[in-house]
């Protein structure tokens, strides 16, 4: 029993990273459509500037997302307005994203190794090793840290959805592009601030991963595919379904690990992608498209 | 006085043809315009490139003596014109209280969109019972009135409604008419796109025939309800039952 919540624990300690990855790729896809590929890239790519303000300039990982969320957020609204924002009217618009942010993703990638090389990296905090113990239990720091953290900046981007013009703006778009535009709303600059914002996200994500995992340029490959069934299993462009799903599947893979072994653990994500395409394709938040 | 003169406008969707070729119209302040016509004949188009939501190719949009064609939609909305389109666009997973706030949205200025909700619930009481309700929740007769009611958030002079009665129970219809007529007594000028164009002629002013992009027929309304053709193309005859369509 003891042994049964301990890793209950440690799946819960994950979930909301897990969370914050997904959201920001999830609030791209409901504001703009956008599959966005290369939302790992950018995430390791956030991890990456940690690194090196940690290295550099011992920037702790956890303060320098006051430096990878405005950074990331001004490459996205480059990024979007260099690619997408002329191409917003064309039919085949999410059919372009996925092309396009792929080959984004491998240029990221080819960069990142130029850098700094296919070396294992990882930033290492003094937190980045200790664990909590409670009673019978014990957590990493640097898990809990990082959840807390994720589930805060999650709080953070919920208060401002619901509660700001701009928010609100983002959300209309997100519900009804039409009558957000019926009602004055400017969705060429709403969707170019989303995508700035998606990532914002992915750069917490990253200085938050960089004390929690190790990571090398290619690392996105494996996380983009998890990334993409938590999308999926929530609801493409749901963000409640996204968190849900995000401590769903982090708890089972936690249990899934230490039965049947680490390299069985990525099979649950896979899995649920499988499963709720079969069977629930607009995932479990999601709404159905109509025809 | 609040004109708006549509003057030989060409418009259409992408690289597409011409839907709108050479239109023009004349609308008269406080005064409710019915526009019938077959499907594909450009109603909707037309109503699009009023708001701002189109780009016209050609052609002159001016309101009240100033040039709108070209301009944003919500800079379309500042001038007063606003827009209900036909497909009952609320915002499904905000309340209706938020819907109405997001019809204040260009507004910048929290004060006043408050208390224009609160004139909005005086209007229409329903609303106020529904206010924290999901905009999905509502049945099709109530989000149709809210939408309506989210563009009188702006206190518009040009309202103009797509298909208001689309999809609605004959009951339901007469009440969201019976709304308009309420909107037309306050003086409101108001463009109706109709396919139920019996119901919408009765309700209105002036009645325009649009057909092939352009506008076939303009009459007091109730000369277009008598036209003997516009009786067999568009009302069904009097024999047959009400509302035959001219569609195909």
């Amino acid at each position: 029993m003891t042994q049964m919540i301990q890793i209950l624990i440690l799946g819960l300690a994950l979930g909301g990273v897990y969370a914050l990855m997904s959201s920001g790729m999830t609030l791209v896809f409901g504001v703009m459509k956008i599959v966005n590929l290369a939302h790992a890239a950018f995430i390791i790519l956030a991890a990456y500037i940690s690194f090196w303000l940690f290295k550099n300039i011992s920037i702790d990982p956890i303060l320098s997302i006051f430096i990878t969320m405005p950074v990331m957020f001004l490459i996205g609204v480059l990024y979007y307005r260099l690619l997408f924002a002329s191409r917003a009217d064309n039919p085949h618009f999410t059919d372009i994203t996925v092309l396009v942010t792929f080959a984004s993703a491998l240029v990221i990638e080819g960069l990142l190794s130029y850098f700094f090389t296919g070396i294992y990296r990882s930033t290492n905090p003094d937190y980045a090793t200790k664990p909590f113990l409670i009673g019978p239990f014990f957590v990493p720091q640097s898990q809990v840290f990082a959840t807390a953290i994720s589930i805060l900046v999650i709080i953070m981007l919920w208060l401002f959805l619901k509660h700001t013009r701009v928010g609100n703006s983002i959300r209309a778009t997100m519900q009804n592009r039409n009558a957000a535009q019926v009602v004055g709303v400017n969705v060429a600059w709403v969707s170019m601030v989303s995508f700035g914002i998606g990532l914002a996200l992915a750069g917490a994500a990253g200085s938050l991963l960089s004390f929690i995992f190790t990571f090398f340029p290619s690392k996105h490959v494996a996380w983009i595919g998890m990334l993409m069934s938590l999308v999926v299993l929530g609801g493409m462009g749901s963000l409640m379904g996204a968190m849900l799903s995000s401590f769903l599947l982090a708890v089972i893979a936690s249990y899934v690990s230490f039965y049947l072994g680490p390299s069985w653990a990525p099979i649950t994500f896979y899995l649920a992608l499988f499963l709720i395409l079969l069977f629930r394709p607009q995932g479990l938040l999601g709404k159905k498209v109509e025809s | 006085m609040g004109t708006l003169i549509i003057d030989n406008i060409v418009a259409g969707y992408g690289s597409g043809p011409d839907i709108l070729r050479g239109l023009s119209l004349t609308v008269e302040s406080c005064k409710t315009y019915c526009i019938i016509g077959p499907n594909g004949a450009g109603k909707s188009t037309l109503i699009k490139a009023i708001a701002g939501l189109l780009k016209p190719r050609a052609g002159k949009i001016e309101f009240k003596g100033e040039l709108i064609n070209g301009l944003r939609a919500d800079q379309v909305l500042q001038r007063g014109i606003c827009y209900v389109p036909s497909d009952r666009s609320l915002f499904p997973d905000m309340t209706v209280k938020e819907n109405l706030r997001m019809g204040g949205y260009i507004l910048r200025n929290s004060k006043l969109v408050e208390s224009r909700i609160e004139e909005i619930f005086c209007l229409f009481p329903v609303l106020r019972e529904k206010s924290s309700q999901m905009g999905k929740t509502l049945s099709g007769g109530q989000q149709q009135l809210a939408s309506i009611a989210r563009a009188m958030m702006l206190k518009p002079e040009l309202l103009m409604l797509d298909e208001p009665s689309l999809g609605l129970a004959p009951k339901v219809v007469q009440q969201i008419f019976s709304t308009i007529n309420s909107l037309r007594q306050q003086g409101l000028t108001i463009l109706l796109v109709e396919q139920n164009a019996r119901k919408g002629l009765e309700n209105a002013d002036q009645g325009v025939v649009l057909d092939l992009g352009t506008i076939s027929f303009e009459r007091p309304a109730v000369e277009v309800l008598l036209d003997a053709r516009i009786q067999e193309l568009y009302l069904g005859k009097r024999t047959r039952p009400l509302q035959v369509e001219a569609r195909k």
